[in-house]
Protein backbone atom coordinates (compact mmCIF):
# COMPACT_ATOMS: atom_id res chain seq x y z
CA UNK A 1 0.00 0.00 0.00
CA UNK A 2 2.82 2.34 0.77
CA UNK A 3 4.91 1.53 -2.30
CA UNK A 4 5.27 4.43 -4.68
CA UNK A 5 4.09 3.19 -8.05
CA UNK A 6 6.63 5.12 -10.14
CA UNK A 7 9.72 3.66 -8.46
CA UNK A 8 11.92 2.30 -11.22
CA UNK A 9 13.97 0.14 -8.85
CA UNK A 10 12.80 -2.96 -7.06
CA UNK A 11 13.32 -1.19 -3.76
CA UNK A 12 10.96 1.04 -1.83
CA UNK A 13 11.71 4.75 -2.20
CA UNK A 14 14.56 5.41 0.20
CA UNK A 15 15.42 1.68 0.51
CA UNK A 16 13.97 1.45 4.04
CA UNK A 17 10.46 0.07 4.37
CA UNK A 18 7.83 2.53 5.59
CA UNK A 19 7.70 0.98 9.06
CA UNK A 20 11.41 1.54 9.55
CA UNK A 21 11.01 5.16 8.44
CA UNK A 22 8.11 5.72 10.82
CA UNK A 23 10.13 4.44 13.74
CA UNK A 24 13.05 6.72 12.85
CA UNK A 25 10.66 9.66 12.37
CA UNK A 26 9.08 9.19 15.79
CA UNK A 27 12.57 9.03 17.30
CA UNK A 28 13.58 12.24 15.47
CA UNK A 29 10.57 14.13 16.86
CA UNK A 30 11.43 13.04 20.41
CA UNK A 31 15.10 13.89 19.83
CA UNK A 32 14.10 17.43 18.85
CA UNK A 33 11.74 17.70 21.84
CA UNK A 34 14.48 16.67 24.29
CA UNK A 35 17.55 18.47 22.91
CA UNK A 36 20.73 16.42 23.29
CA UNK A 37 19.03 13.29 24.63
CA UNK A 38 19.99 10.10 22.80
CA UNK A 39 16.75 8.47 21.67
CA UNK A 40 17.17 4.71 21.12
CA UNK A 41 15.90 3.21 17.86
CA UNK A 42 16.06 -0.15 16.12
CA UNK A 43 18.73 0.72 13.49
CA UNK A 44 18.02 -1.57 10.54
CA UNK A 45 20.58 -3.56 8.59
CA UNK A 46 21.80 -1.48 5.68
CA UNK A 47 23.65 -2.82 2.65
CA UNK A 48 26.91 -1.46 4.07
CA UNK A 49 28.77 -2.10 7.28
CA UNK A 50 27.83 -0.38 10.50
CA UNK A 51 30.45 2.29 11.04
CA UNK A 52 30.13 3.52 7.45
CA UNK A 53 27.51 6.12 8.22
CA UNK A 54 24.46 3.89 8.52
CA UNK A 55 23.03 6.01 11.35
CA UNK A 56 23.24 9.19 9.30
CA UNK A 57 21.98 7.32 6.27
CA UNK A 58 18.86 6.05 8.04
CA UNK A 59 18.11 9.61 9.14
CA UNK A 60 18.59 10.92 5.61
CA UNK A 61 16.43 8.18 4.09
CA UNK A 62 13.63 8.86 6.59
CA UNK A 63 13.74 12.60 5.88
CA UNK A 64 14.26 12.72 2.14
CA UNK A 65 11.56 13.16 -0.47
CA UNK A 66 11.27 13.93 -4.17
CA UNK A 67 12.51 17.44 -4.96
CA UNK A 68 15.12 17.32 -2.20
CA UNK A 69 18.58 18.72 -3.01
CA UNK A 70 21.11 16.61 -1.14
CA UNK A 71 24.78 17.21 -0.36
CA UNK A 72 26.94 14.45 1.13
CA UNK A 73 30.24 15.32 2.80
CA UNK A 74 33.09 13.18 4.11
CA UNK A 75 35.72 15.14 6.06
CA UNK A 76 34.77 18.34 4.25
CA UNK A 77 34.94 16.84 0.78
CA UNK A 78 32.18 15.62 -1.53
CA UNK A 79 34.63 13.35 -3.36
CA UNK A 80 35.91 11.19 -0.51
CA UNK A 81 35.02 7.53 -0.67
CA UNK A 82 32.39 7.53 2.09
CA UNK A 83 30.56 10.51 0.58
CA UNK A 84 30.64 9.05 -2.92
CA UNK A 85 29.33 5.67 -1.73
CA UNK A 86 26.47 7.15 0.28
CA UNK A 87 25.53 9.65 -2.43
CA UNK A 88 25.38 6.93 -5.08
CA UNK A 89 23.30 4.73 -2.82
CA UNK A 90 20.82 7.54 -2.15
CA UNK A 91 20.65 8.48 -5.85
CA UNK A 92 19.93 4.85 -6.70
CA UNK A 93 17.20 4.35 -4.11
CA UNK A 94 15.57 7.80 -4.14
CA UNK A 95 14.38 8.69 -7.65
CA UNK A 96 13.43 12.37 -7.99
CA UNK A 97 16.12 13.54 -5.58
CA UNK A 98 18.92 15.70 -6.91
CA UNK A 99 22.40 16.03 -5.47
CA UNK A 100 24.79 18.94 -5.31
CA UNK A 101 28.24 19.76 -3.98
CA UNK A 102 27.23 23.39 -3.31
CA UNK A 103 26.38 24.02 0.34
CA UNK A 104 24.17 26.97 -0.59
CA UNK A 105 21.98 24.86 -2.92
CA UNK A 106 21.39 21.95 -0.57
CA UNK A 107 18.18 21.43 1.41
CA UNK A 108 19.54 18.38 3.22
CA UNK A 109 23.19 17.78 4.08
CA UNK A 110 24.59 14.51 5.37
CA UNK A 111 28.10 14.90 6.71
CA UNK A 112 30.90 12.93 8.28
CA UNK A 113 33.19 14.88 10.61
CA UNK A 114 32.60 18.44 9.36
CA UNK A 115 29.98 21.17 9.39
CA UNK A 116 30.27 23.37 6.28
CA UNK A 117 32.07 26.71 6.64
CA UNK A 118 29.20 28.59 5.01
CA UNK A 119 26.63 29.26 7.76
CA UNK A 120 23.61 27.03 7.28
CA UNK A 121 20.18 28.56 6.79
CA UNK A 122 16.81 27.90 8.36
CA UNK A 123 15.78 25.98 5.23
CA UNK A 124 18.53 23.41 5.64
CA UNK A 125 18.88 20.34 7.84
CA UNK A 126 22.28 18.84 8.60
CA UNK A 127 22.60 15.13 9.42
CA UNK A 128 25.83 14.10 11.11
CA UNK A 129 27.18 10.55 11.16
CA UNK A 130 28.13 9.50 14.68
CA UNK A 131 30.47 6.64 15.64
CA UNK A 132 30.29 7.09 19.44
CA UNK A 133 27.18 8.94 20.64
CA UNK A 134 27.76 9.01 24.39
CA UNK A 135 30.17 11.59 25.82
CA UNK A 136 30.06 9.78 29.18
CA UNK A 137 31.44 6.51 27.86
CA UNK A 138 35.00 7.54 28.78
CA UNK A 139 34.07 7.76 32.46
CA UNK A 140 31.27 5.19 32.91
CA UNK A 141 31.08 1.81 31.13
CA UNK A 142 27.50 0.96 32.13
CA UNK A 143 24.83 2.40 29.84
CA UNK A 144 22.17 2.07 32.56
CA UNK A 145 24.25 4.27 34.83
CA UNK A 146 25.07 6.71 32.03
CA UNK A 147 21.38 7.15 31.28
CA UNK A 148 20.73 8.12 34.90
CA UNK A 149 23.74 10.48 34.89
CA UNK A 150 22.45 12.13 31.71
CA UNK A 151 18.94 12.42 33.17
CA UNK A 152 20.29 14.13 36.26
CA UNK A 153 22.69 16.22 34.14
CA UNK A 154 25.46 14.84 36.36
CA UNK A 155 28.66 15.49 34.45
CA UNK A 156 31.01 15.82 37.41
CA UNK A 157 33.13 12.84 36.38
CA UNK A 158 33.47 14.20 32.87
CA UNK A 159 34.61 17.52 34.30
CA UNK A 160 37.19 15.69 36.43
CA UNK A 161 38.48 14.08 33.24
CA UNK A 162 38.85 17.50 31.63
CA UNK A 163 40.49 18.83 34.78
CA UNK A 164 43.07 16.01 34.68
CA UNK A 165 43.99 17.24 31.21
CA UNK A 166 44.57 20.74 32.55
CA UNK A 167 46.74 19.42 35.38
CA UNK A 168 48.86 17.44 32.92
CA UNK A 169 48.95 19.68 29.86
CA UNK A 170 47.65 23.09 30.99
CA UNK A 171 44.78 22.78 28.58
CA UNK A 172 41.99 20.44 27.54
CA UNK A 173 43.49 18.26 24.83
CA UNK A 174 40.34 16.96 23.13
CA UNK A 175 40.77 17.66 19.41
CA UNK A 176 37.42 16.43 18.13
CA UNK A 177 34.18 15.01 19.61
CA UNK A 178 34.33 17.85 22.13
CA UNK A 179 31.66 17.32 24.85
CA UNK A 180 29.03 19.99 24.34
CA UNK A 181 26.16 20.88 26.62
CA UNK A 182 22.82 21.38 24.90
CA UNK A 183 20.18 23.73 26.31
CA UNK A 184 21.89 23.67 29.70
CA UNK A 185 21.19 19.99 30.34
CA UNK A 186 22.37 17.05 28.22
CA UNK A 187 26.02 16.80 27.19
CA UNK A 188 26.43 15.32 23.72
CA UNK A 189 29.25 13.90 21.70
CA UNK A 190 28.87 16.23 18.70
CA UNK A 191 30.39 13.53 16.41
CA UNK A 192 34.05 13.74 15.32
CA UNK A 193 33.80 17.34 14.13
CA UNK A 194 36.87 19.44 15.00
CA UNK A 195 36.64 22.05 17.75
CA UNK A 196 36.41 24.58 14.92
CA UNK A 197 32.88 23.38 14.13
CA UNK A 198 31.49 23.18 17.67
CA UNK A 199 30.51 26.90 17.92
CA UNK A 200 28.49 26.46 14.69
CA UNK A 201 25.98 24.36 16.66
CA UNK A 202 25.31 27.21 19.09
CA UNK A 203 22.12 29.04 18.08
CA UNK A 204 22.40 27.74 14.55
CA UNK A 205 19.66 28.68 12.11
CA UNK A 206 19.43 25.06 10.95
CA UNK A 207 18.39 21.88 12.71
CA UNK A 208 21.22 19.40 13.38
CA UNK A 209 20.40 15.70 13.65
CA UNK A 210 22.86 13.04 14.79
CA UNK A 211 22.59 9.36 13.88
CA UNK A 212 24.61 6.51 15.36
CA UNK A 213 23.78 3.31 13.44
CA UNK A 214 25.92 0.85 15.36
CA UNK A 215 25.02 2.32 18.76
CA UNK A 216 21.36 2.75 17.70
CA UNK A 217 20.89 6.32 18.90
CA UNK A 218 19.40 9.49 17.41
CA UNK A 219 19.82 12.93 18.95
CA UNK A 220 19.35 16.53 17.91
CA UNK A 221 20.36 20.12 18.40
CA UNK A 222 17.35 22.24 17.40
CA UNK A 223 17.88 25.67 15.80
CA UNK A 224 18.35 28.65 18.14
CA UNK A 225 19.47 26.42 21.01
CA UNK A 226 22.38 26.79 23.44
CA UNK A 227 25.27 24.47 22.55
CA UNK A 228 28.15 25.17 24.90
CA UNK A 229 31.41 23.23 24.99
CA UNK A 230 32.21 22.00 28.51
CA UNK A 231 34.84 24.31 29.98
CA UNK A 232 36.07 25.84 33.21
CA UNK A 233 35.57 29.57 33.68
CA UNK A 234 39.32 30.18 33.95
CA UNK A 235 40.24 27.98 30.95
CA UNK A 236 38.16 29.20 28.03
CA UNK A 237 37.29 27.01 25.06
CA UNK A 238 39.38 27.69 22.01
CA UNK A 239 39.32 26.39 18.47
CA UNK A 240 42.26 25.17 16.39
CA UNK A 241 45.07 27.67 15.94
CA UNK A 242 46.35 27.91 12.36
CA UNK A 243 49.18 30.36 12.98
CA UNK A 244 52.69 29.52 11.84
CA UNK A 245 55.88 29.92 13.89
CA UNK A 246 55.89 33.68 13.28
CA UNK A 247 52.32 34.09 14.41
CA UNK A 248 50.84 34.60 10.95
CA UNK A 249 47.52 32.91 10.16
CA UNK A 250 48.15 30.22 7.56
CA UNK A 251 46.10 30.49 4.38
CA UNK A 252 44.78 27.86 2.02
CA UNK A 253 47.41 26.98 -0.61
CA UNK A 254 44.72 26.65 -3.28
CA UNK A 255 42.25 29.53 -2.75
CA UNK A 256 44.09 31.79 -0.31
CA UNK A 257 41.34 31.76 2.29
CA UNK A 258 42.70 32.64 5.73
CA UNK A 259 39.63 32.06 7.87
CA UNK A 260 38.68 28.43 7.18
CA UNK A 261 39.55 25.12 8.83
CA UNK A 262 42.72 23.84 7.14
CA UNK A 263 43.93 20.31 6.36
CA UNK A 264 47.67 19.68 6.42
CA UNK A 265 49.29 17.84 3.53
CA UNK A 266 52.84 16.95 2.62
CA UNK A 267 53.54 17.81 -1.00
CA UNK A 268 55.92 16.00 -3.39
CA UNK A 269 58.99 17.81 -2.14
CA UNK A 270 58.26 16.96 1.50
CA UNK A 271 56.99 20.46 2.35
CA UNK A 272 53.90 20.92 4.51
CA UNK A 273 51.05 22.62 2.68
CA UNK A 274 47.62 23.69 3.95
CA UNK A 275 44.27 23.57 2.18
CA UNK A 276 40.66 24.28 3.07
CA UNK A 277 39.04 21.15 4.45
CA UNK A 278 35.64 22.25 3.08
CA UNK A 279 36.01 21.66 -0.66
CA UNK A 280 32.92 23.66 -1.66
CA UNK A 281 34.11 26.65 0.38
CA UNK A 282 37.51 26.38 -1.32
CA UNK A 283 36.00 26.11 -4.83
CA UNK A 284 33.83 29.13 -4.20
CA UNK A 285 36.76 31.23 -3.01
CA UNK A 286 38.86 30.10 -5.94
CA UNK A 287 36.10 31.09 -8.37
CA UNK A 288 35.82 34.51 -6.69
CA UNK A 289 39.58 34.99 -6.87
CA UNK A 290 39.63 34.04 -10.56
CA UNK A 291 36.78 36.43 -11.29
CA UNK A 292 38.83 39.16 -9.65
CA UNK A 293 41.70 38.37 -12.03
CA UNK A 294 39.60 38.44 -15.20
CA UNK A 295 37.65 41.56 -14.22
CA UNK B 1 -7.80 1.27 -6.49
CA UNK B 2 -7.83 4.84 -5.30
CA UNK B 3 -5.81 5.29 -2.10
CA UNK B 4 -6.41 8.46 -0.11
CA UNK B 5 -3.36 10.75 -0.11
CA UNK B 6 -2.64 10.51 3.64
CA UNK B 7 -2.04 6.76 3.39
CA UNK B 8 0.59 7.16 0.67
CA UNK B 9 4.28 7.12 1.50
CA UNK B 10 5.11 10.26 -0.45
CA UNK B 11 2.44 12.31 1.35
CA UNK B 12 3.56 10.95 4.71
CA UNK B 13 7.14 12.00 3.99
CA UNK B 14 5.99 15.54 3.19
CA UNK B 15 3.76 15.63 6.27
CA UNK B 16 6.59 14.40 8.47
CA UNK B 17 8.84 17.20 7.26
CA UNK B 18 6.12 19.71 8.17
CA UNK B 19 5.85 18.16 11.65
CA UNK B 20 9.61 18.24 12.08
CA UNK B 21 9.71 21.92 11.11
CA UNK B 22 6.91 22.59 13.57
CA UNK B 23 8.66 20.70 16.38
CA UNK B 24 12.05 22.30 15.66
CA UNK B 25 10.50 25.78 15.57
CA UNK B 26 7.84 25.86 18.30
CA UNK B 27 4.83 28.01 17.60
CA UNK B 28 5.38 28.09 13.85
CA UNK B 29 2.08 27.28 12.17
CA UNK B 30 2.44 24.89 9.23
CA UNK B 31 -0.41 24.66 6.73
CA UNK B 32 -0.74 21.06 5.54
CA UNK B 33 -3.75 21.61 3.25
CA UNK B 34 -1.95 20.96 -0.04
CA UNK B 35 -0.64 17.60 1.26
CA UNK B 36 -3.86 16.47 2.91
CA UNK B 37 -6.10 16.61 -0.18
CA UNK B 38 -9.25 17.07 1.88
CA UNK B 39 -8.35 15.01 4.94
CA UNK B 40 -8.02 16.80 8.26
CA UNK B 41 -4.69 17.47 9.93
CA UNK B 42 -5.31 15.01 12.79
CA UNK B 43 -5.82 12.13 10.36
CA UNK B 44 -2.77 13.16 8.33
CA UNK B 45 -0.62 13.33 11.45
CA UNK B 46 -1.76 9.98 12.79
CA UNK B 47 -1.41 8.27 9.41
CA UNK B 48 2.16 9.57 9.23
CA UNK B 49 3.29 8.55 12.71
CA UNK B 50 1.27 5.48 13.70
CA UNK B 51 2.01 1.84 13.08
CA UNK B 52 1.76 -1.39 15.04
CA UNK B 53 4.76 -0.63 17.22
CA UNK B 54 3.34 2.41 18.98
CA UNK B 55 0.28 3.07 21.11
CA UNK B 56 -2.56 5.56 20.79
CA UNK B 57 -5.18 6.75 23.25
CA UNK B 58 -8.37 8.31 21.95
CA UNK B 59 -10.36 9.27 25.07
CA UNK B 60 -12.63 11.70 23.20
CA UNK B 61 -13.45 9.41 20.29
CA UNK B 62 -11.80 11.54 17.59
CA UNK B 63 -10.58 8.65 15.43
CA UNK B 64 -13.03 6.82 13.17
CA UNK B 65 -13.20 3.04 13.36
CA UNK B 66 -12.14 2.66 9.73
CA UNK B 67 -9.00 4.74 10.37
CA UNK B 68 -8.20 2.91 13.57
CA UNK B 69 -7.74 -0.33 11.63
CA UNK B 70 -5.42 1.31 9.10
CA UNK B 71 -3.39 3.10 11.77
CA UNK B 72 -2.52 -0.31 13.30
CA UNK B 73 -1.54 1.30 16.61
CA UNK B 74 -2.61 -0.58 19.72
CA UNK B 75 -5.17 1.38 21.73
CA UNK B 76 -4.14 2.21 25.26
CA UNK B 77 -5.20 4.30 28.23
CA UNK B 78 -4.44 8.05 28.02
CA UNK B 79 -2.27 7.61 31.13
CA UNK B 80 -0.02 5.13 29.32
CA UNK B 81 -0.17 5.70 25.56
CA UNK B 82 2.75 7.17 23.60
CA UNK B 83 0.33 9.32 21.59
CA UNK B 84 -2.90 10.78 22.94
CA UNK B 85 -5.39 12.53 20.68
CA UNK B 86 -7.70 14.91 22.53
CA UNK B 87 -10.33 17.56 21.99
CA UNK B 88 -8.82 20.87 23.12
CA UNK B 89 -12.16 22.33 24.19
CA UNK B 90 -12.44 19.82 27.02
CA UNK B 91 -10.32 20.26 30.12
CA UNK B 92 -7.72 17.55 30.77
CA UNK B 93 -8.92 14.83 33.16
CA UNK B 94 -5.95 12.45 33.06
CA UNK B 95 -2.20 12.57 33.55
CA UNK B 96 -0.33 11.38 30.48
CA UNK B 97 2.89 9.35 30.62
CA UNK B 98 5.81 11.65 31.48
CA UNK B 99 8.63 9.19 30.77
CA UNK B 100 11.36 8.27 33.20
CA UNK B 101 14.63 9.94 34.10
CA UNK B 102 16.54 7.34 32.09
CA UNK B 103 14.03 7.27 29.21
CA UNK B 104 12.28 10.64 28.91
CA UNK B 105 11.25 9.82 25.32
CA UNK B 106 8.50 7.68 26.87
CA UNK B 107 6.75 10.93 27.79
CA UNK B 108 3.61 11.17 25.65
CA UNK B 109 2.98 13.27 22.57
CA UNK B 110 -0.40 14.96 23.00
CA UNK B 111 -2.18 15.81 19.79
CA UNK B 112 -4.71 18.49 20.70
CA UNK B 113 -7.46 19.36 18.24
CA UNK B 114 -8.37 23.06 18.43
CA UNK B 115 -10.79 25.22 16.42
CA UNK B 116 -8.21 27.47 14.80
CA UNK B 117 -4.51 28.20 14.77
CA UNK B 118 -3.13 31.60 13.79
CA UNK B 119 -6.44 33.10 14.87
CA UNK B 120 -8.49 33.29 18.03
CA UNK B 121 -8.52 34.99 21.37
CA UNK B 122 -5.91 32.90 23.21
CA UNK B 123 -2.49 34.37 22.59
CA UNK B 124 0.65 32.58 23.72
CA UNK B 125 4.18 33.92 23.75
CA UNK B 126 6.67 31.09 23.36
CA UNK B 127 10.37 31.03 24.18
CA UNK B 128 12.96 28.28 24.42
CA UNK B 129 14.94 26.04 22.05
CA UNK B 130 13.93 26.55 18.43
CA UNK B 131 12.65 30.09 19.05
CA UNK B 132 14.98 32.93 18.11
CA UNK B 133 13.54 35.48 20.53
CA UNK B 134 9.80 35.19 21.14
CA UNK B 135 7.21 33.43 18.98
CA UNK B 136 3.60 34.48 19.28
CA UNK B 137 0.94 31.85 18.66
CA UNK B 138 -2.78 32.57 18.56
CA UNK B 139 -5.37 29.85 18.79
CA UNK B 140 -9.05 29.29 19.38
CA UNK B 141 -10.71 26.40 21.13
CA UNK B 142 -7.99 25.45 23.59
CA UNK B 143 -9.16 25.06 27.18
CA UNK B 144 -6.70 27.09 29.31
CA UNK B 145 -6.35 24.15 31.73
CA UNK B 146 -4.19 22.37 29.12
CA UNK B 147 -1.55 25.08 29.48
CA UNK B 148 -1.67 24.90 33.28
CA UNK B 149 -1.59 21.09 33.32
CA UNK B 150 1.28 21.03 30.84
CA UNK B 151 3.29 23.31 33.07
CA UNK B 152 2.83 20.86 35.92
CA UNK B 153 3.66 17.83 33.75
CA UNK B 154 6.79 19.50 32.39
CA UNK B 155 8.07 20.80 35.72
CA UNK B 156 10.89 18.25 35.99
CA UNK B 157 12.85 18.29 32.74
CA UNK B 158 13.71 15.93 31.06
CA UNK B 159 10.36 14.39 32.05
CA UNK B 160 7.31 15.77 30.32
CA UNK B 161 4.91 15.80 27.41
CA UNK B 162 5.20 17.30 23.95
CA UNK B 163 2.20 19.07 22.44
CA UNK B 164 1.11 19.22 18.84
CA UNK B 165 -1.89 21.46 18.18
CA UNK B 166 -3.92 20.83 15.06
CA UNK B 167 -6.89 22.60 13.58
CA UNK B 168 -8.65 21.51 10.36
CA UNK B 169 -5.55 21.74 8.17
CA UNK B 170 -2.81 23.41 10.21
CA UNK B 171 -0.37 22.27 12.84
CA UNK B 172 1.90 23.85 15.47
CA UNK B 173 4.04 22.24 18.15
CA UNK B 174 5.22 22.97 21.67
CA UNK B 175 7.85 20.49 22.83
CA UNK B 176 8.48 20.13 26.58
CA UNK B 177 11.30 22.68 26.44
CA UNK B 178 9.03 25.51 25.30
CA UNK B 179 8.14 28.12 27.91
CA UNK B 180 4.66 29.54 27.48
CA UNK B 181 3.56 32.96 28.58
CA UNK B 182 -0.22 33.30 28.33
CA UNK B 183 -1.21 36.80 27.34
CA UNK B 184 -4.57 38.02 28.52
CA UNK B 185 -7.35 36.71 26.35
CA UNK B 186 -8.49 39.45 24.00
CA UNK B 187 -12.16 39.65 23.21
Amino acid sequence: MNMTSHTPTAYNFGFLDEYAKKEVRRAILKAVSIPGYQVPYASREMPMGRGFGTGGLQLTLSLIGPGEVLKVIDQGSDDSVNAVNLRQFIEMTCPGVSTTTRTAEATLIQSRHRIPERPLTGDQIIVLQVPYPDALVVVEPSEDKRKIMHGEADYSRLLVKLYEDIVQFDEITISHRYPTRINGHYVIDPSPIPRWDVPKLHHSRSLALFGAGREKKIYAVPPHTDAEPLVFTDVPFRVEDFRDGEGRRRACERCGCADSFLDEFVDGSGEKVYQCSDSDWCDEHLAEANQGVTA
Amino acid sequence: MNIEAIWQAQTQQALFREMLEAMARPGTVRDLAHHLEGANALRGLLATLMDGSTTLADPHGLVHDADRVLLQAALDMPERARFVAVDGERAPDFQPALGTLASPELGATLVIVVDALDAGSLTLDLTGPGVESVKRLACAGLHPDWIAAREEWNADFPLGVDLILVDKTKLAAMPRTTRINVLAEVH
